[in-house]
């Protein structure tokens, strides 16, 4: 889940799962694997880190909670 | 100027008015009570059935039967494809200033929509919205004149059944018989004449502007999604040309077909 501006100034969170590709034209338009397309105010190397840092929050959480587990 | 609409009136006009003077006296044909009958008749009809406020447009429909059609397809898609290059090289946003100076109506709401950030579904929905209740209002005006030329040639039957009940409750005199039999059937004439020259013609011809605009504004609705995926202009170039390709055989089908349906119930 990433936070993202759109066009209209309104935040949204979306589900970076869905998201296929994101281009820019130069606007941002992120295109998601159900064929919407929603454009963001974020450049396109923005979006990518974002999705970046969210994965690592999931997956650091993960990790360290099964290393206490034992 | 749309020349055929004026060309077409004159000179059915012309040709009528001269046959009808090379046959003879055509004073005959001059008949103030008959032009009350029909015309009044007609006008009288129609305003039963219709809203005040809905034939206050017809000076203005008139209008749209007599002027050819501003913005052309090629002018359109020429507009969408500049802009679409604009807003590939600087953004979407950089059509803020260029908005304020399109000239359609249609492609300035749509571009200001693109502009405000609005969901592309959106956009697409709100535009057709928008197309679909011009096109309704497009059919209402030109149902008025449907109508008229429905009433017309009834309002002439009607003239010349007062005309035959004034002859027929007078025949002691029967000098009298022929000139009244013609009276009363000039009536039936001038309703044909208008409804058939005039009334049913200009309805036609609104259906053509009609049809003209709803494609032109599918291109405009075509262009600006495609503006706001940031597609390529070239693309969207041919893409416009191709819609408008389609479209246009497409038409040319229907008119065939429906064509040879008259052709093929009048032979049966």
């Amino acid at each position: 889940m990433i936070k993202v501006t759109k066009m209209n100034q309104q935040e949204v969170v979306l589900n970076a799962e869905l998201i296929e590709c994101i281009q820019a034209t130069p606007d941002t338009i992120i295109t998601l694997t159900t064929d919407k397309k929603i454009l963001v105010l974020e450049k396109v190397d923005e979006v990518v880190e974002k999705i970046i840092a969210y994965r690592r929050q999931v997956y650091a959480s993960n990790f360290s909670e099964r290393v206490e587990a034992g | 100027m749309d020349l055929s609409t004026i060309i077409g009136i004159v000179l059915g006009s012309a040709l009528l008015g001269g046959a009808i003077i090379l046959g003879g006296n055509a004073i005959i044909f001059l008949d103030v009570k008959s032009i009350m009958i029909v015309l009044g008749g007609t006008l009288s009809g129609t305003m039963v059935k219709y809203k005040l406020k809905s034939l206050a447009k017809i000076p203005a429909l008139v209008k749209i039967a007599f002027v050819e059609q501003e913005m052309n397809s090629d002018r359109i898609i020429e507009i969408l494809v500049g802009l679409a290059e604009k807003a590939r090289r600087e953004g979407l946003l950089a059509l803020e200033q260029d908005v304020m100076e399109i000239d359609d109506s249609f492609l300035q709401k749509g571009i200001q929509l693109v502009i405000d950030g609005t969901d592309p579904e959106r956009v697409k929905t709100i535009m057709e919205t928008q197309l679909i209740s011009m096109e309704e209002r497009h059919l209402a005006g030109r149902s008025i004149f449907d109508t008229m030329g429905q009433f017309a040639p009834a309002f002439g039957m009607i003239g010349t059944l007062i005309g035959l009940i004034q002859m027929l409750s007078d025949l002691d005199d029967p000098g009298n018989l022929g000139s009244g039999m013609a009276v009363a059937l000039i009536t039936t004439l001038y309703g044909a004449l208008f409804a058939n020259l005039f009334f049913i013609p200009m309805a036609g011809k609104l259906k053509i502007r009609s049809e003209e605009e709803v494609l032109l504004k599918e291109v405009v609705i075509k262009g600006i999604l495609s503006i706001q995926d940031g597609e390529n202009p070239r693309i969207l170039k041919e893409k416009l040309f191709a819609f408008l390709n389609k479209k246009e055989k497409e038409k040319k089908e229907k008119d065939r077909s429906e064509v040879e349906g008259v052709a093929a119930n009048e032979s049966a």
